[in-house]
C-alpha cells in the first residue's frame, strides 16, 4: 500500500522534539517531509546524547534518529533574506508547515501565517510550542520537564507520595503534543478538501500535558481533591513492580471475576492470599508489606514469558515490565512484524518502531528512509527539483544560507 | 455533535469501554461526526467510574460521572442495547448499513462471535472502516491477553526507564497510555477516512496499545540494539544541570529549573544575587555542573525553598531562565494563562442537572477552521428512540417490543447496584 499521505508535502521548521515527532507521524504515512535545519549545526537533537555506539556525532543521536524517520533533509538559514526567499518558494509546493519558533518570531522573519497564506492559500501551518501562541506564558521557555511540571503531570502522576514529584522518562509530553498536532492536521486536511483553504493550528505542549495524560481537571472540580502522586505506593496487586526470574512484572486485579485474591491465590499456589484482611483494596494497602512477602517469592520463580503465557491462559491481566531489549526481542512484536528496518549510512541497519497500527494487515509505517544527514538532500531538492543551479548553490553555501 | 463540523455526515458506531477508545472517538465527535456509543446494560463500569460530585454517586448515578463529559459520551449519542440478543444483533447490523466507521475494544474474537468482524460488516457495507483497539493486536502469541494502561507503560519499556535516580523502576503513569492510544485511534481513523476519499474503499485497522507505547520510546529501542543502557535519572537530565525539581515554600510545593548553557547559569546566578556557593568554580561549566550536580541540586534547593513556587517561576522566566511551578489541579483551574487562552471549558450536563456546571480540560490545539466545543453528553440510552426509529427505520411498535423484550434500556436494570 502506498502511504496514505504520499501526495502531500510537509515542511518542518522545528527546534523541539514535539515538532519533529509530529512531522515524523506524517512522514511515516508517506508524506514527502522535508526537514529544514539551520546550516552548520542542524537540529539541536542531533547533538543530544545518548549516541549510537557512544560516539558523539550528529548522525548518531538516538533521539534524532528515532524522531526523524522517512524525512528528507535540507539546510537553510531563514534568518537571511535569501534563505527566506527559498523557504517561501518551498512553501508554494507545501501542504503543511510545522514550526516551533517562539511566538512572534515568524512575524519578525516575515514568515507569519498571513505571508505564508499569501504564497499558498492552501497551506496548513502548525505551530507547536510549550505554551501556545498567546497568553501570559506565551514567551516562557520550556522543555519536557517544565511541561510535565506546569501541565500538572509531575505533581500528580508518577512518583511516590512521600517523595518529591518525579516524572516519566523519554519526553512523553513532547510526544503527546505531537500526537495532538497530527490529529489537528488530519482534521485540517479534511476541512481543506471542503473549503480549499489552509489554516493556522496552535498546539500547546503544556495544554497537551493537562488534557491528555491524566484527566486532572475534572476529578478536582467534581470532588475538590487534588489528584496526588503515589498511586502505586504499597499497591502490590495494582501498581507496584515485582521481580521475576528474569525481569519484573506488574499485576492487576482485572480478569478475576471480582474475586482477585482467590484467583491469584490459585494461580500462585499461595493460599495465604485468601486471608480476609486482603479481601478489599484498602485491606491490601494497609497490609501491603505482608501481602508483598507472600506474593513476591512466588512471582520470583517465574520467567517473564512463562508468566505472560500462563496468566493469559487463565484470563488474568498482567504487564511485564520489559527492558527496551526485551521489547525489541518480544515474540509478540516479532510475529506481527512491528519493527521496520532502516539502513543508515552512519549507524548501519537498525530496527525502528512502527506506527502502532496495521491497515488491511500491513504495517502502516513507511520504510522509505532513515533520518537524513545534515543537508543530505540539498542538491536533490534545490537543484534537481527547484532548478537552482549548482553554481548558485555554491554561492549560497559560501554565504552560509544552505 | 458540533454544528457543521468537518466530519459532518460521518457516522461512527462504537462498542467501547473504559478509556482509550472512547478518548479516540471523542475527537471525531468533537469534529462533528455522529458517534453512536452502543452500550451494554451489563457493562456499565464506565458510568460507575465517576468521578461523582463530592465523591458520591447520586440517584441517577449512571448519567453523572465526570468521565462521561470528558470522553465517555461527549458529543456522542447513546444506544443502550444488548447486541448479544438476536434482535439487538440484527438492529446493529441495520445500523452498519448507515455507518462509515465501526470501532471496538473487545479482545480479538468477540466481534467475530457477534458476527461483527470486518469481513461480515464489509459484506453489508463495502465502504465501512473498522478499527479494533486492543492491548496486543489480533495476531501474535499475546493476542488473547488483556491490559490496563499501566500494564502497557510496563510492556512497552517506558516504566522500566522511569524512576527516581538510583532507585527501582516505577509505573510511569496511571492512564497516560490510554490517552496516547486514544490519540493514535483518532489519527488512524482520520487517515482511513482520508484514504477512503481517494479510493472509495473501506479499511481494516488493527491498532494496539503495546505498539503505540513502543512507538513513543523509539530512542530507547535503538539504544537497546547497540547495548546502550539508560540510567534512571528521576527529573535529572543526561547532560543539563541544574535540571530537576526543587522544594518551594509551603507544603508539598515544588519548582523545576532547567539550565542548558553557561550563559543561562550566569543568569540564574544573578537572579540568586550571586551567592558565594554559586560562584564556586565547580559550577562554572556545563561539564563541571553536571559532574557536581548532586551538590548543586542540594545548594539550589536551599535557595528555592525560601520562595513561593508560582512567584519564583514567574520571576525566573522574566529573567530568561527556564522554570516552572509544579502545578496541582487546583492551580491549573485558577491559572491565568489557561484562562486567558480559554483553555478550560465549563459545562453543565443537562442529562445530570443535579451535578451543575463543572470545569473540564479543553483541547490542546486550536484551529479557527475547525472550532470545537462541548455541546451535549449522552445519557444512558438517551437516543434509543431516534436511532432505532429514524436511522434503523423501525416502527414504534417494534421499538416498544425491543424494550419489553429487554433488548434496549433507558436506565440500568433494577438490580444494578449503585457505585
Amino acid at each position: 500500500m502506498p502511504g496514505i499521505l504520499s501526495e502531500l508535502r510537509v515542511l518542518e521548521l522545528t527546534h523541539r522534539p514535539s515538532g519533529a515527532f509530529c512531522a515524523k507521524l506524517l512522514a511515516d504515512q508517506g508524506a514527502d517531509t522535508i526537514k529544514v535545519e539551520p546550516p552548520g549545526w542542524g537540529d539541536q537533537s542531533r547533538h543530544e546524547p545518548p549516541f549510537i555506539d557512544d560516539e558523539p556525532h550528529p548522525d548518531r543521536s538516538s533521539t534524532f534518529l528515532a524522531f526523524n524517520t522517512n524525512k528528507r533533509g535540507i539546510t537553510l538559514d531563514v534568518e537571511q533574506q535569501s534563505g527566506r526567499d527559498l523557504f517561501l518558494r518551498l512553501v508554494q509546493s507545501a501542504d503543511i508547515i510545522i514550526e516551533s519558533c517562539p511566538p512572534g518570531r515568524l512575524a519578525e522573519l516575515g514568515l507569519d501565517y498571513k505571508t505564508l497564506a499569501e504564497a499558498n492559500p492552501r497551506v496548513i501551518l502548525v505551530s507547536i510550542t510549550y505554551f501556545g501562541q498567546d497568553g501570559p506564558y506565551a514567551n516562557y521557555q520550556g522543555d519536557d520537564l517544565v511541561a510535565q511540571a506546569m501541565g500538572g503531570y509531575l505533581y500528580a502522576v508518577t512518583g511516590s507520595a512521600a517523595k518529591p514529584p518525579m516524572g516519566t522518562a523519554l519526553q512523553q509530553m513532547e510526544i503527546t503534543a505531537a500526537r495532538n498536532g497530527a490529529v489537528a492536521v488530519m482534521a485540517a486536511l479534511l476541512r481543506r478538501d471542503q473549503t480549499e483553504q489552509g489554516t493556522h493550528i496552535d498546539v500547546s505542549t503544556m495544554e497537551a500535558a493537562v488534557s491528555t495524560p491524566s484527566g486532572l481537571i475534572h476529578p478536582y472540580t467534581y470532588t475538590g481533591r487534588n489528584p496526588h502522586r503515589g498511586g502505586s505506593d504499597g499497591n502490590v496487586m495494582d501498581g507496584m513492580h515485582l521481580p521475576t526470574l528474569d525481569g519484573e512484572v506488574t499485576l492487576t486485579t482485572a480478569g478475576t471475576g471480582g474475586r482477585p485474591m482467590q484467583a491469584w491465590a490459585e494461580f500462585l499456589d499461595e493460599p495465604g492470599l485468601t486471608d480476609p484482611k486482603f479481601a478489599s483494596r484498602s485491606g491490601r494497602m494497609e497490609h501491603w508489606e505482608e501481602l508483598h512477602s507472600l506474593v513476591a517469592p512466588r512471582l520470583a520463580q517465574w520467567t517473564n514469558l512463562d508468566l505472560m503465557r500462563e496468566t493469559m491462559a487463565r484470563g488474568l491481566v498482567i504487564g511485564l515490565v520489559q527492558t527496551p531489549t526485551q521489547v525489541e526481542e518480544s515474540p509478540q512484536l516479532e510475529e506481527r512484524g512491528f519493527f521496520v528496518e532502516l539502513d543508515h549510512p552512519e549507524t548501519g541497519p537498525m530496527r525502528y518502531p512502527g506506527s502502532g497500527f496495521f491497515m488491511d494487515g500491513e504495517n502502516a509505517m513507511a520504510a522509505a528512509r532513515p533520518a537524513p544527514r545534515l543537508g543530505e538532500h540539498n542538491v536533490e531538492i534545490f537543484n534537481e527539483e527547484m532548478g537552482i543551479s549548482l553554481r548558485e548553490l555554491g554561492l549560497l553555501r559560501a554565504a552560509r544560507v544552505i | 455533535m458540533a454544528e457543521k463540523g468537518v466530519l459532518d455526515g460521518v457516522r461512527v458506531l462504537t462498542l467501547e469501554q473504559v478509556h482509550a477508545l472512547p478518548w479516540g472517538t471523542g475527537f471525531l465527535a468533537d469534529l462533528g461526526a455522529d458517534v453512536i456509543r452502543v452500550e451494554s446494560p451489563d457493562h456499565l463500569q464506565d458510568r460507575k467510574a465517576g468521578p461523582f460530585p463530592n465523591g458520591k454517586a447520586g440517584e441517577e448515578w449512571w448519567n453523572q460521572a465526570g468521565n462521561l463529559v470528558y470522553y465517555g459520551t461527549r458529543n456522542k449519542r447513546s444506544l443502550c442495547m444488548d447486541v448479544t440478543h438476536p434482535s439487538g444483533n440484527e438492529v446493529f447490523l441495520k445500523l452498519v448499513e448507515k455507518a462509515d466507521i465501526v470501532t471496538d475494544n473487545f479482545r480479538p474474537g468477540t466481534m467475530r462471535r457477534f458476527g461483527f468482524d470486518h469481513d461480515s460488516l464489509s459484506a453489508i457495507n463495502p465502504r465501512i472502516i473498522t478499527l479494533s483497539s486492543t492491548a496486543y493486536g489480533y495476531t501474535g502469541p499475546w493476542r488473547r491477553a488483556g491490559s490496563r494502561a499501566r500494564t502497557v507503560d510496563a510492556a512497552c519499556g517506558l516504566s522500566y526507564l522511569t524512576g527516581y535516580e538510583g532507585g527501582p523502576s516505577m509505573r510511569a503513569s496511571n492512564n497516560y497510555m490510554d490517552h496516547s492510544v486514544g490519540n493514535n485511534v483518532a489519527y488512524a481513523l482520520l487517515l482511513a477516512l482520508y484514504q477512503r476519499k481517494k479510493t472509495g474503499k473501506g479499511m481494516r485497522v488493527d491498532l494496539t496499545m503495546l505498539e503505540t507505547g513502543v512507538s513513543a520510546v523509539g530512542p530507547a529501542i535503538l539504544e537497546a540494539q547497540r547495548g546502550i543502557t539508560r540510567d534512571r535519572l528521576g527529573c535529572a537530565h543526561w547532560w543539563k544541570a541544574p535540571h530537576n525539581v526543587y522544594p518551594a515554600r509551603g507544603d508539598d510545593r515544588w519548582i523545576v529549573i532547567v539550565v542548558s548553557s553557561d550563559e543561562e547559569w550566569q543568569k540564574l546566578k544573578t537572579a540568586m544575587g550571586s551567592p558565594e556557593w554559586a560562584c564556586d568554580s565547580r559550577f562554572d561549566t556545563v561539564l563541571s555542573r553536571w559532574q557536581n550536580r548532586h551538590e548543586l541540586d542540594e545548594l539550589l534547593a536551599v535557595w528555592t525553598a525560601r520562595y513561593d513556587d508560582l512567584a519564583l517561576a514567574a520571576d525566573l522566566q522574566e529573567q530568561g531562565i527556564t522554570a516552572g511551578a509544579c502545578m496541582t489541579a487546583r492551580d491549573l483551574v485558577n491559572d491565568p494563562h489557561l484562562k486567558d487562552r480559554d483553555y478550560l471549558w465549563e459545562f453543565a450536563n443537562t442529562q445530570a442537572p443535579e451535578v451543575g456546571p463543572r470545569i473540564f480540560a479543553g483541547r490542546p490545539f486550536r484551529d479557527s477552521g475547525n472550532p470545537m466545543s462541548l455541546s451535549k453528553v449522552a445519557g444512558l440510552g438517551q437516543d434509543n428512540g431516534a436511532l432505532l426509529g429514524e436511522l434503523a427505520g423501525l416502527p414504534q411498535s417494534d421499538i416498544d417490543g425491543l424494550e419489553a423484550d429487554g433488548v434496549i434500556f433507558g436506565e440500568p436494570r433494577p438490580e444494578e447496584p449503585r457505585p
